[in-house]
């Protein structure tokens, strides 16, 4: 439904005419939801006036970066970020990048790698926004989640903007925590669904340094690109080990010695989907590499800061494996495979191939924390998956899982998937069954709480009534409730 | 004010004290803050007693002061900023839960020392993430609360590292478990599937961890605390580089940091490295004659595998950096041996507290500021010395890279003497001033204490009007240590 | 065929935006990370590849609604291809199909575009898409070529409609003829009796148009027996060779683009450039010669059920994998003198020019901006000339040029052959 005219010709106001729709002929492009108006803010003044508008007229609103996910709810101000992609600063000396919200990681990435530096990137790949949070490949050396936001810009659900740590106080943006107790508590960015209440305008990251080529080579045409040779002192493997057991001890003992600039928990399935350029092809590699692997496995990329380090790193690497009873999967040891997991697994381009290309959905648990933990629950998890392969009902991926470190083994991630057609009911209800009852069975058996969606009562009480406190908040901020509601995060 | 019969109740006799020389104990500290003087001093044992207070507080609206280390005090924040508070001091809450090797964590209750955690750590193969020469009744919570900043940078891959999960109770008296602890279940159910509290983020969207720190007290009280640790080495080579050029050894720092070679890692100046050394004055003027003016110390750690080829891999990259840079890197400077300082610095501080040790007492200012502005800012302070009196030379600095890299602690330490009014009045005005217009240079007090706190608020009042929102969520009544941070 | 073909297709897309990008690995600066000029021009999701297969597939579920905004988002498009490339790199569906079939659909329906409608009339009247001026042979006037559909040539050398009635790209013509001729090609042209190609009428959504053009052009060829045609207009390129094909009319006629061509007889040696030019080019991609010039791939199957989106018998996509992309490259690489930079978005990502889909008459403006984008990316190599090997290219970026007083130059391949014999 369109605004009233007279809310509408408020917001055109403020973005320009050519930047304000409430068409119906949109809508379906927006989450097929029926949006009140999609407006596309230049700047924080502008999603400043856009939110006090909002409030005057307690009109709800969510602020949307690239949108691969999320569903809105109709009549809202759906404002789209696209335009605010600037990269403001690239911080060489003290490591941070200050970006807007519609920067995409292969953009900044592209940028940083040219100065030797890099940052963390979602597993959901560099299509996505390089300014909200997440979790993925490299977060064994970069970290995840919430943990590499300096300063945040915020607008807050009443249209105040407030400038976090030490950006309010002294126009920097090294730190966003303090004077006195820090206000990133709420502005966790979180993904998905989106709930952080308000909008970031800008943000500032951390960097990291970046032992790769300034560029990559890229040789080929899509879908099939290649690198001439294995970058100098990079190194991509992926071992396989006897028993989760044995994964997990080799795991943390690379984590300890801080071998990994990236340690993949990838199942072969997800390695299949990488290096395949077409669904067939998928299918083909999968089932050879589940035929050639030992056990599970995970893939890491090391690289050296100098022929020194890289030495150290690779006796230290082929020793811990050897000890954890580990293998290299021969035929990935070619170098153009190689090449191609390092680029892909460092730019992380291969998302879309790991998740959407089979079938044209996928269902995720996934559980940020302890890693030797969750894998626990993983393993039941998976076991559970094989009936729904044997059906037909998803995609063979042996039923396995996968995950991550994080921070050098420090915390870790979880994660597993179930790929199917969406448009087979019988399937989408075999997953959603799936589903519910894996994330029950952790929280009976107190690995983890699920916290996406639909959240039980007896979860939230479990969990300490953290929802009670999130609602808290979210009134303080919105007493309007203009804002988006969350759900929690991953 | 509160009738004692009801602390006695909660906490048992002996643990509420009204004694003049208890309360005395509570009424001040090194800093400058006003005398205020607590009308009890309760010491909890458990966390229900801990509550129980809470409880207590709320329904007759008295203050609640937290303390988890012994004295002596610094910056006031433990000092009431109200008449008739209780101090709750909870260094009686001792309990070291677990120790874990695999993941890394340790969990202990507030009133648990570095000195007293450290050695079980050890046992385990672990090590903390410690702060500069904590005093020796140092708590371990406290200093983490305070983001007090850490030696090891690498290591702090946030600003709120090295803190895991942590237990409290908000203002309200309400229980809340922070990160992975939240739940499902108790502790003790979490404890029966093999899950340790180490994951700090949410439950749910928020990070309440992250307001509790820097909070001073004001928010809640904590009664227990896991603890992210790191690997001990198995080998250690630490080194000092000196230079009279601030700006190659922060040049040299920053790529130290980077390429993660070092563990700790910080600069400080001959004055605070003679005084971290000195038995007393005459010893102090001794060393510090032999030190360059500034000191980059680094230490290159060798763990589980291939230590040796670890340590010689970096020694040998860094030669190259230095080279670049036109710096020397050695063993010692002057009398002090690099060896000497890891090995101090890897412990709490020995009585007397250094920074006592010289004249008494030390103001110190400190800020977190960023490569760019860090001189100037060094420079103003000089200059701002000299203008009041205080010898730019007396003046300790020490330059803490935190958050791999991405800032910097800068701390000046003003040695004076308690008892000559003089001195500490040059030191009171010294601090003002410096506070005030290093502020206006870019430094930012994320740790704002004393009356400078109010300016430093000020000069932000949106996360300030944010902050006041969210405190009043979590202490409704307004009881915990009331008058500090901006409530 | 038909849009309906495409539903599963069009379900597929996940709304990832990686058709609005270059492939995410070729992403080499911030400056130059786009690949799609609707999207970046007109920002809301809806112009982009994926918002038009969200549109599309809503539209087959609950049927369309022509709004302004529809008709301006469905125009407002080169039908580049550019998206269904950066689409296929991760996903197996058909991205730029029903983007052209809702075109179809649209005109068909009667929805069309004033603009286009003017230039199909003119098509429908002239038998050319751009304003007619003289005669379409007038170009070849002196130079005493042969008249492919009388004498036997081995060669048809199509011209098209632009080089043929814009004067100022007479001299491509002019230009590819005394190349052919340099080395020794039987080849003749039709002349006043060339007519367009269909192609971008085809592109406009002028399907029957289209045929009408595409089967008065196969029956001459077949009428004067010719086996090979050349054109040097990569619009012409992709309609003879891609969507004749499509079409089942182009039999089996060999198709080239004189890059192909010019490429092969450098390579057996028939032809030398040997005069230096001494200049730093770059190379720009017409879409139609690239990405979209690859061949058809004619396939009959069915999904297979269960839970992967794969067909019986396994379906083959064009991803652009199999473009023209070398011939030219090569030809200029054997120029002597002229060296050869390379923009960021090249090959199967290039950007277009902004001719393509009907929007230099639709949206003269947007077909500007899109130039505009590309010659700074072209000044950013420090290259001092930009060529291409399509006049719609020529034009649209000389345009571009003018308009932003860029001291950047303009060269078809064949002027720079040319010269340099
Ligand atoms: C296939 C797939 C794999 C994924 N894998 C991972 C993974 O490995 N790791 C991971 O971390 N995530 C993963 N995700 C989640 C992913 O990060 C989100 O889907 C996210 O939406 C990606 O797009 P984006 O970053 O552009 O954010 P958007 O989709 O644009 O936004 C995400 C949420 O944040 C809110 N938001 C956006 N911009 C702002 C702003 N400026 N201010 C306030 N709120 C805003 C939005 O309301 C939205 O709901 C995956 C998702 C998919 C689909």
């Amino acid at each position: 439904m369109a605004l009233s005219k007279e809310i509408y010709r408020e917001l055109e106001d403020i973005v320009g005419e050519e930047f304000i729709c409430s068409d119906p002929a949109i809508m379906p492009s927006y989450h097929g939801s029926d949006l009140g108006a999609v407006v596309l803010p230049e700047n924080t003044v502008q999603v400043q006036a856009i939110v006090k508008t909002c409030n005057r007229y307690k009109l709800q609103f969510s602020a949307v970066a690239t949108g691969w996910t999320g569903s809105f709810k109709k009549d809202i101000v759906y404002i789209d970020m696209r335009r605010m992609n600037r990269i403001i600063e690239i911080n060489e000396k003290n490591m941070y990048a200050v970006i807007e919200p519609y920067v995409i990681t292969a953009e900044l990435q592209a940028e940083c790698f040219k100065k030797g530096l890099h940052f963390n990137v979602k597993g959901a790949g560099s299509n996505c926004s390089a300014m909200l949070r997440g979790h993925g490949h490299l977060d064994q050396s970069t970290s995840g989640d919430d943990r590499n936001h300096l300063a945040i810009e915020w607008v807050t659900p009443e249209g105040e903007i407030v400038r976090s740590g030490a950006l309010g106080s002294t126009d920097e943006w090294f730190c966003g925590d303090g004077p006195g107790p820090s206000i990133r508590a709420i502005l966790t960015s979180a993904v998905p669904p989106g709930v952080t209440p308000g909008v970031f305008t800008k943000a500032a990251i951390k960097l990291y340094h970046w032992a790769g080529p300034p560029k990559y080579d890229i040789q080929g045409l899509s879908p099939k690109y290649t690198l001439p040779e294995v970058p100098k002192n990079m190194m991509a493997r992926y071992y396989s080990f006897p028993s989760v057991e044995k994964m997990w001890q080799a795991e943390i003992r690379l984590g300890e010695n801080e071998i990994c600039m990236e340690l993949m928990g990838f199942n072969v399935s997800m390695v299949a989907a990488n290096i395949a350029t077409c669904n067939e092809d998928d299918e083909r590699i999968f089932k050879r590499l589940n035929k050639e692997k030992k056990g599970p496995g995970f893939f890491v990329i090391i690289a050296g800061n100098s022929d020194n380090d890289f030495a150290f790193k690779k006796k230290a690497l082929e020793q811990i494996v050897r000890e954890a009873e580990g293998e290299s999967m021969k035929s990935l040891e070619d170098p153009e495979t190689e090449g191609i997991l390092i680029a892909q697994c460092t730019r992380v381009t291969a998302s879309i191939r790991e998740t959407f290309r089979a079938g044209g959905a996928f269902s995720s648990i996934p559980i940020m924390s302890q890693r030797d933990l969750t894998i626990k629950w993983a393993i039941g998890a998976g076991e559970a998956k094989l009936p729904l392969i044997k059906a037909g009902h998803i995609v063979d991926d042996g039923g396995a899982f996968f995950g991550w470190g994080v921070e050098q083994g420090h915390v870790g991630k979880t994660e597993i998937f179930c790929k199917f057609d969406p448009a087979n009911e019988k399937a989408k209800a075999a997953v959603e069954k799936w589903s519910k009852e894996q994330g029950r069975r952790a929280f009976d058996e107190s690995y983890f709480a699920l916290m996406m969606g639909e959240v039980s009562d007896d979860i939230k009480a479990n969990m300490c009534h953290y929802d009670k406190w999130w609602i808290a908040l979210t009134r303080a901020f919105d007493p309007n409730d203009v804002a988006p509601q969350g759900g929690p995060l991953v | 004010m509160i009738d004692k019969q009801k602390l006695v109740k909660i906490v048992g006799t002996g643990m509420v004290s009204d004694r003049e020389e208890d309360l005395e104990k509570y009424s001040s500290d090194i800093s400058f803050v006003n005398r205020v003087r607590p009308a009890y001093v309760v010491k909890p044992g458990t966390a229900g007693e801990v509550q129980k207070l809470i409880d207590l507080a709320n329904a007759t609206k008295t203050p609640l002061v937290p303390v988890s280390s012994g004295a002596p005090h610094f910056k006031g924040d433990t000092v009431p900023g109200n008449g008739g508070s209780i101090i709750v001091d909870l260094s009686g809450m001792k309990k070291v839960e677990f120790v874990d090797r695999a993941r890394r964590v340790a969990m202990v209750e507030p009133g648990v020392t570095f000195e007293e955690l450290i050695p079980l750590c050890t046992k385990e193969g672990l090590r903390l993430n410690m702060p500069l020469l904590p005093r020796k009744s140092k708590s371990v919570t406290g200093s983490i609360l305070e983001r007090e900043p850490v030696l090891m940078p690498g290591y702090q891959w946030d600003m709120s590292d090295p803190l895991a999960c942590a237990g409290l109770y908000f203002g309200n008296g309400e229980e809340f478990r922070t990160g992975q602890a939240a739940g499902p279940g108790t502790l003790k159910d979490q404890w029966k599937v093999g899950a340790v509290q180490k994951a700090p983020y949410g439950p749910g969207t928020a990070s309440l961890h992250r307001l509790i720190q820097g909070a001073q007290g004001t928010m809640g009280i904590v009664t227990w605390m896991s603890i992210r640790c790191e690997v001990l080495p198995k080998m250690q080579e630490p080194f000092f580089s000196a230079s009279h050029d601030l700006d190659q050894l922060l040049d040299l720092m920053s790529w130290l940091i980077r390429l993660r070679m070092v563990t700790e890692c910080f600069i400080l100046n001959n004055t605070n490295l003679a005084a971290i050394f000195a038995t007393d004055m005459e010893d102090y003027q001794r060393i510090k004659e032999t030190l360059p003016p500034y000191i980059l110390f680094y230490n290159i750690a060798g763990y589980d595998y291939f230590p040796e080829d670890r340590i010689a891999a970096y020694i040998k990259d860094i030669a190259v950096m230095n080279q670049r840079i036109g710096l020397d890197t050695g063993k010692s400077a002057g009398l002090i041996s690099a060896d000497g300082l890891l090995k101090k610095i890897q412990k709490p501080c020995d009585e007397p507290y250094w920074k006592l040790c010289l004249k008494g007492a030390s103001q110190d200012i400190f800020f977190l500021t960023i490569y760019d502005h860090m001189e100037r800012q060094i420079a103003a302070m000089k200059e701002m010395s000299e203008e009041i009196g205080y010898s730019p030379t007396d003046l300790g600095l020490y330059i803490q890279p935190i958050v791999q890299g991405t800032g910097y602690h800068c701390e000046f330490n003003l040695f004076y003497d308690p008892y000559s009014y003089t001195e500490s009045d040059r030191v009171k005005d010294l601090s003002n001033m410096a506070t005030k217009s290093l502020m206006n240079m870019g430094a930012f007090f994320s740790r704002p204490y004393g009356d400078e706190a109010n300016w430093i608020f000020n000069r932000d009042a949106a996360t300030t009007d944010a902050l006041r929102r969210i405190k009043k969520i979590f202490d409704p009544n307004h009881v915990m240590n009331p008058g500090k941070v901006c409530f | 065929m038909g849009l309906e073909q495409y539903q599963g297709d069009v379900n597929m897309c996940c709304r990832c935006s990686a058709c609005k990008f270059i492939p995410l690995q070729h992403v080499k600066s911030y400056d130059f990370s786009y690949v799609c000029p609707s999207i970046s021009r007109f920002q809301f999701h809806s112009y982009s590849g994926g918002g038009r297969a969200n549109i599309i597939s809503a539209g087959l579920k609950n049927g369309f609604n022509y709004t302004d905004k529809f008709l301006d988002i469905v125009y407002n498009c080169q039908m580049c291809g550019a998206c269904g490339v950066s689409c296929n790199y991760a996903m197996d569906m058909e991205l730029q199909e029903p983007i052209n079939e809702l075109r179809i659909k649209c005109v068909a329906e009667g929805k069309t575009h004033p603009e286009l409608e003017r230039v199909i009339k003119t098509l429908k009247k002239t038998g050319a898409m751009v304003p007619v001026q003289g005669k379409r042979g007038d170009w070849a006037k002196g130079l005493d070529l042969k008249d492919a559909t009388k004498e036997k040539v081995d060669v048809l050398f199509h011209v098209g409609c632009l080089t043929s009635y814009n004067k100022d790209m007479h001299k491509l013509a002019r230009a590819t003829a005394q190349i052919l001729k340099k080395a020794k090609v039987n080849f003749g042209i039709a002349g006043d009796m060339e007519t367009c190609c269909g192609g971008r009428a085809y592109q406009m959504g002028y399907e029957k148009e289209f045929l009408k053009q595409a089967k008065m052009n196969m029956s001459m060829i077949k009428k004067a027996g010719i086996k090979t045609v050349v054109t040097a207009c990569a619009d012409g390129y992709h309609a003879f060779k891609v969507l004749y094909d499509k079409y089942e009319l182009k039999g089996d006629l060999k198709v080239l683009h004189i890059t192909e061509y010019i490429d092969m007889l450098i390579k057996e040696g028939k032809l030398k450039p040997k005069k230096a030019l001494d200049m730093v080019v770059t190379y720009h991609d017409p879409c139609r010669l690239g990405r979209l010039g690859e061949p058809w791939i004619h396939y009959k199957g069915k999904k297979i059920p269960g839970d992967r989106f794969v067909f019986d018998p396994p379906k083959e996509y064009r991803r652009g994998t199999k473009g023209v992309y070398e011939p030219p490259r090569d030809i200029i690489k054997s120029i002597p003198g002229v060296k050869l930079i390379e923009m960021e978005r090249i090959r199967e990502y290039a950007w277009c020019c902004g001719a393509g889909g009907g929007v230099n008459e639709s949206n003269p403006d947007f077909a500007e901006w899109t130039a505009t984008e590309r010659i700074f990316e072209a000044t950013a190599t420090g290259a001092e000339a930009i060529v291409s090997a399509c006049p719609w290219c020529e034009v649209t970026l000389s345009q571009a040029i003018e308009e932003n007083e860029s001291s950047l130059k303009v060269y078809d391949i064949v002027e720079l052959v040319a010269k340099a014999l």
